[in-house]
C-alpha cells in the first residue's frame, strides 16, 4: 500500500515539474479549403471585410461572358465573397468597374475608412496593348468601393510603364502604403516596399531593404494591426517555393523575417497571407491542390490585440521633509529611518526599497545649535504595493540557440485564482506553465504575451488578463 | 466610598479647570510663561548703550478685552533699582518713572508715535493716569508694586483688537544702573490675579537674557495680513549664540545676530499660511564661555515698515513646528 503511494506521489511530482518547467508544445495551425474555390480557375489574395472576403480570380466572369487577354491567359477580376451563415459561403459576386472586361485586376486591399480601396490593375490602355507580344505592367490604382462596384479609379503616382508596382496594403493607421515592385535599385526579383501618406498624397516608395528582401521574389505583404508585416518569398530556407514569412520593426530596424510554420506553409506555394485582429483566424492562397486556391486557418495560438504592456514595478521613492528643503540653510541634521534596515540623511533623499511591503519611516531630526535630537519627530507609513498584473520574470536580452527562462511567479492579481499561465513567444510558439523555458533560433526582437485566465468564478466568469513584454535575442 | 469618590472628582476638576484657566491668562505676567525670560531692562539715562539698553525707556501695552468690566490693576515686581536682581554699575544711583498712560492718543495702531520705536517720538501720547518714580527702595526691592485701580473704560479702544489699551512707559531718567523689573496685570491690588483675556505687547523688547546655557528665551511676535517678509534688528547680542525663528512651517529658521553695542539686521521671508498666527523667536545661548547678564533688544518690522507687535501670551498659542513628510515615487536611484 505504501509502495502504491510513493508511485503515484511519484507520477504526480514528475508531471507537475514538467507542467511547471517544460514549455507545453500545442498544435499550432488547423487550415481548411474554402468552398468557393472552383476546381479549374486560381482564387488568391483574400482581404477580411466586414461580411466575408474579397479576392480575385481567373474565373468565368459569368455563365456566358468571358474574357481572355491577348496572350490568351485569363483574366484575373476582383469577387467578394459572403458568409450565408458561420459555416457556408454564398457564391462570390463579381467587384465590376469600368476595367473590368479588358484589364487583370487585383489584388486588392481596403483602407481603415472601409471605403477608399487600393488594388492592382495593368498600367497601358492605348491601342499598343492589344498586340499579342505586348506585356503591359502592373500598377496600383486607388478607388471607393461602392457595394460591389469600384468607382473613382485613379492611379498612383508611382506606378511606370517600365516596372510592376502591385498588391497594396494599408496599415492600420493608414499612413502607409506597402506594396511589392520590380522597379530598378531593389535587392532582386520583386521587392517589398512602402510609402508614406504626406501632405495628402502618398510619397516616395522606399525600399524595405535588406533586411526584409531577398535576391528572390518578396511580394504579396500585408500589414497586419500589430505591427507585424506579413509578405511571401521564394528565398532560401523555406518549405519550398512561396512561403509566408513576417517580420516586425523594432528600434528602426526590421527584424529578421520568421517563417510561418505548417500547415500554413507547404512544399507549395503559399501566399497572400491575412489574418484577423488577434491572430486566431485568417486566410491565404496556396497551389498545394493543383490550383491557386484560398484556404482558411485557425490558430491555436492564443494572442491578444490588446495587451498591456509590462509595467515594471518600481520601489525608489523620494522622501522630502517639504518645510525644510524651502531653505538653505538650516541648523538642523534630517536623520531618516527607512523602515528596511537602512538610515540616509538629508532634508530630502532617494531610496530604493527591496519590495513590495509596509515600511514605517522615521524622521529624526537634530538641532546642531542645541545638540538636541528629536527622536521620531515625524512617522510615515510607507505602503508599497506592486503593480496588479501579471508579470513576466525574464531578461530583456538573449542569445539564439540559448535557453531562456520565463516566470510568472511575481504576477500580483490579489483575488484571483489563476488556473492557466498561457505563454506566447511571438514566434508562432506557446507555452503553458508558470514557470517555462524558451530557446529562440533566430536573432529579433519578440514580443512575449502571458496571459492569465482563472477558474471559473461563481456565475462561471473566468477573468482573464494579458501583459507583454519585449526580449531582444542577440546572435 | 462615596464621599471619596466625590472628593476626588471635585479635585480632578479642579486641576482641569486650573489648568486651562492657567494657560487662557498667562499673558498677564509680563514677560509671559512661554516667554520664558527673565526680567525687563531699563536702564539709567546716563548708562552706556553697550550694557543693553539703545534707548533707555521701555513701552508696554495691556490689553483688556472689552466685556471684561472690572477694576483691575497693574503692578511691578521690583520696580527699585537696587537691592536684588538689578544691574548695579559702581554705586545704584538710578531712578525710574513708571507712568500708566489710557485714553486716546495710546492705541499704537492709531497714534504710531506711541509705540515708541524710534528717537523723537513722542511715546507718551495719551493721558497719563498714575506714575511713580522709583529710586533705591528697600521696600520694593524684590516686591510688588501696585498702580490702580483702573475702569477698563478709562484705556483707548480698538477695534482690531476688541480692547481697551492701557500703556506702561518705564524711563530711566537718571542713573547708569539697570533696572530689571516684571510686570502683571491683576485683578486684585495684593495678588496676581489674571484679567481674563488679556494680554499685553510691544513692539521693541529690552530684555535680559539667562545666565545659563540651558535655558532658551522667547518672543512671540504677531504676523497680520499682509506681511511678505519681515526686517528682523537686534542690539547688543554680543555674538552670544543663535536666533532661531520657529512657526508651524519653519523648524527654525537662524536670524543674524549682533555683537556688542551694534545693531544687526536681518531678512525673514513669510509663508502665506504664516499669516494670522505668532512667531516664535528664540534666543539660545552659545554653549561656550558664558556670558552673563547679557541685556539685549528686538524689533521686527514687516516690508511696509510697520512694526511687528511681541506678544506676552502668543496669539494662536505657541507656534509649534510641523514636520511634513513627502513621498514620491521616483526613476531616481541613490
Amino acid at each position: 500500500m505504501l509502495n502504491r503511494l510513493r508511485y503515484i506521489f511519484f507520477i504526480v511530482a514528475i508531471v507537475l515539474a514538467i507542467n511547471s518547467v517544460l514549455a507545453q508544445q500545442p498544435s499550432v495551425y488547423t487550415v481548411t479549403r474554402m468552398s468557393f474555390n472552383d476546381g479549374i480557375f486560381s482564387e488568391i489574395s483574400p482581404v477580411i471585410v466586414k461580411d466575408g472576403i474579397i479576392f480575385c480570380s481567373d474565373r468565368r466572369f459569368s455563365a456566358v461572358r468571358d474574357r481572355k487577354s491577348f496572350d490568351g491567359n485569363r483574366l484575373y477580376n476582383i469577387y467578394m465573397a459572403v458568409r450565408k451563415d458561420t459555416s457556408d459561403w454564398k457564391k462570390p459576386v463579381p467587384v465590376k468597374s469600368e476595367r473590368s472586361m479588358l484589364f487583370n485586376n487585383g489584388p486588392m486591399c481596403v483602407a481603415p475608412d472601409g471605403k477608399s480601396v487600393y488594388f492592382t490593375s495593368e498600367v497601358e490602355t492605348g491601342p499598343a496593348t492589344r498586340k499579342r507580344t505586348f506585356r503591359n505592367h502592373s500598377g496600383i490604382f486607388a478607388g471607393e468601393l461602392s457595394g460591389t462596384e469600384l468607382i473613382s479609379i485613379r492611379q498612383l503616382p508611382f506606378n511606370s510603364s517600365r516596372y510592376n508596382v502591385a498588391q497594396p496594403s494599408v496599415s492600420s493607421d493608414g499612413k502607409y502604403l506597402f506594396f511589392s515592385s520590380d522597379m530598378p535599385g531593389g535587392q532582386g526579383g520583386s521587392d517589398i516596399y512602402y510609402c508614406e501618406f504626406i501632405n495628402n498624397q502618398w510619397g516616395t516608395p522606399v525600399n524595405l531593404g535588406s533586411a526584409v528582401n531577398s535576391r528572390g521574389a518578396d511580394n504579396y505583404p500585408y500589414m497586419h494591426p500589430t505591427g507585424r508585416l506579413y509578405f511571401s518569398s521564394n528565398r532560401d530556407g523555406g518549405l519550398g517555393q512561396m512561403d509566408v514569412y513576417y517580420t516586425m520593426m523594432s528600434s528602426g530596424k526590421w527584424d529578421e523575417p520568421v517563417l510561418l510554420p505548417e500547415p500554413i506553409n507547404s512544399s507549395s506555394d503559399d501566399f497572400a497571407f491575412v489574418a484577423d485582429d488577434n491572430l486566431q483566424t485568417g486566410y491565404f492562397s496556396s497551389n498545394r491542390r493543383r490550383s491557386d486556391d484560398i484556404y482558411l486557418f485557425a490558430s491555436t495560438i492564443i494572442r491578444k490585440a490588446e495587451c498591456d504592456t509590462l509595467i515594471e514595478n518600481s520601489y525608489c521613492y523620494e522622501l522630502i521633509e517639504e518645510n525644510a528643503i524651502k531653505f538653505d540653510t538650516m541648523p538642523f541634521r534630517y536623520e531618516w529611518d527607512l523602515g528596511d534596515g537602512n538610515r540616509g540623511a538629508g532634508s530630502s533623499i532617494v531610496h530604493c526599497y527591496p519590495g513590495a511591503g509596509i515600511y514605517l519611516v522615521k524622521l529624526d531630526v537634530v538641532n546642531l545649535i542645541t545638540g538636541e535630537i528629536l527622536y521620531n519627530e515625524k512617522t510615515y507609513n510607507l505602503e508599497i504595493i506592486d503593480v496588479e498584473q501579471p508579470y513576466i520574470s525574464a531578461p530583456d536580452m538573449g542569445n539564439a540557440g540559448q535557453n531562456v527562462r520565463f516566470s510568472a511567479d511575481s504576477t500580483n492579481l490579489p483575488g484571483w485564482k489563476i488556473e492557466r499561465y498561457y505563454w506566447n513567444f511571438g514566434d508562432e510558439t506557446v507555452a503553458i506553465g508558470k514557470e517555462v523555458d524558451k530557446t529562440f533560433l533566430k536573432p529579433g526582437t519578440y514580443n512575449i504575451q502571458l496571459i492569465v485566465t482563472t477558474e471559473p468564478e461563481p456565475g462561471g466568469v473566468v477573468r482573464e488578463a494579458c501583459v507583454n513584454k519585449n526580449i531582444v535575442i542577440n546572435r | 466610598m462615596k464621599l471619596n469618590k466625590t472628593i476626588y472628582t471635585l479635585i480632578f476638576s479642579a486641576f482641569i479647570l486650573g489648568i486651562n484657566g492657567g494657560m487662557k491668562l498667562t499673558g498677564q505676567a509680563v514677560p509671559g510663561k512661554d516667554e520664558n525670560i527673565t526680567f525687563l531692562v531699563t536702564f539709567g539715562k546716563q548708562g552706556e548703550t553697550s550694557w543693553g539698553d539703545d534707548d533707555f525707556y521701555q513701552v508696554f501695552f495691556f490689553s483688556i478685552p472689552r466685556d471684561f468690566k472690572e477694576q483691575f490693576y497693574i503692578r511691578v515686581f521690583d520696580p527699585d533699582t537696587g537691592g536684588e536682581h538689578d544691574e548695579i554699575q559702581g554705586e545704584f544711583n538710578t531712578r525710574t518713572f513708571f507712568g500708566v498712560y489710557g485714553g486716546k492718543g495710546v492705541n499704537p495702531d492709531v497714534n504710531e508715535d506711541s509705540k515708541g520705536l524710534y528717537n523723537g517720538m513722542n511715546y507718551k501720547g495719551g493721558t497719563l493716569l498714575t506714575s511713580r518714580v522709583f529710586g533705591g527702595e528697600a521696600r520694593f526691592d524684590n516686591r510688588y508694586f501696585t498702580f490702580g485701580p483702573f475702569n477698563p473704560t478709562a484705556g483707548d479702544y480698538s477695534s482690531k483688537w476688541n480692547s481697551y489699551i492701557f500703556k506702561v512707559v518705564v524711563e530711566g531718567v537718571t542713573g547708569d544702573d539697570g533696572n530689571l523689573y516684571r510686570f502683571f496685570m491683576s485683578r486684585d491690588p495684593e495678588n496676581n490675579l489674571p484679567v481674563e483675556g488679556g494680554n499685553a505687547f510691544t513692539y521693541e523688547y529690552t530684555f535680559r537674557m539667562w545666565n545659563d546655557f540651558k535655558s532658551v528665551a522667547h518672543i512671540y511676535p504677531f504676523v497680520d495680513t499682509g506681511v511678505i517678509w519681515i526686517r528682523q534688528r537686534n542690539f547688543d547680542w554680543d555674538g552670544d549664540g543663535n536666533i532661531l525663528v520657529v512657526s508651524r512651517y519653519k523648524q527654525g529658521i537662524e536670524a543674524a545676530i549682533s555683537n556688542e553695542n551694534d545693531w544687526m539686521e536681518g531678512r525673514i521671508s513669510i509663508d502665506p499660511d504664516e499669516i494670522g498666527s505668532s512667531l516664535d523667536f528664540q534666543f539660545h545661548k552659545a554653549q561656550r564661555e558664558l556670558v552673563k547678564n547679557n541685556n539685549v533688544v528686538v524689533t521686527l518690522e514687516s516690508q511696509r515698515g510697520d512694526a511687528l507687535p511681541f506678544f506676552s501670551s502668543p496669539i494662536g498659542g505657541v507656534p509649534v513646528y510641523i514636520p511634513k513628510i513627502s513621498v514620491t515615487k521616483t526613476n531616481k536611484t541613490k
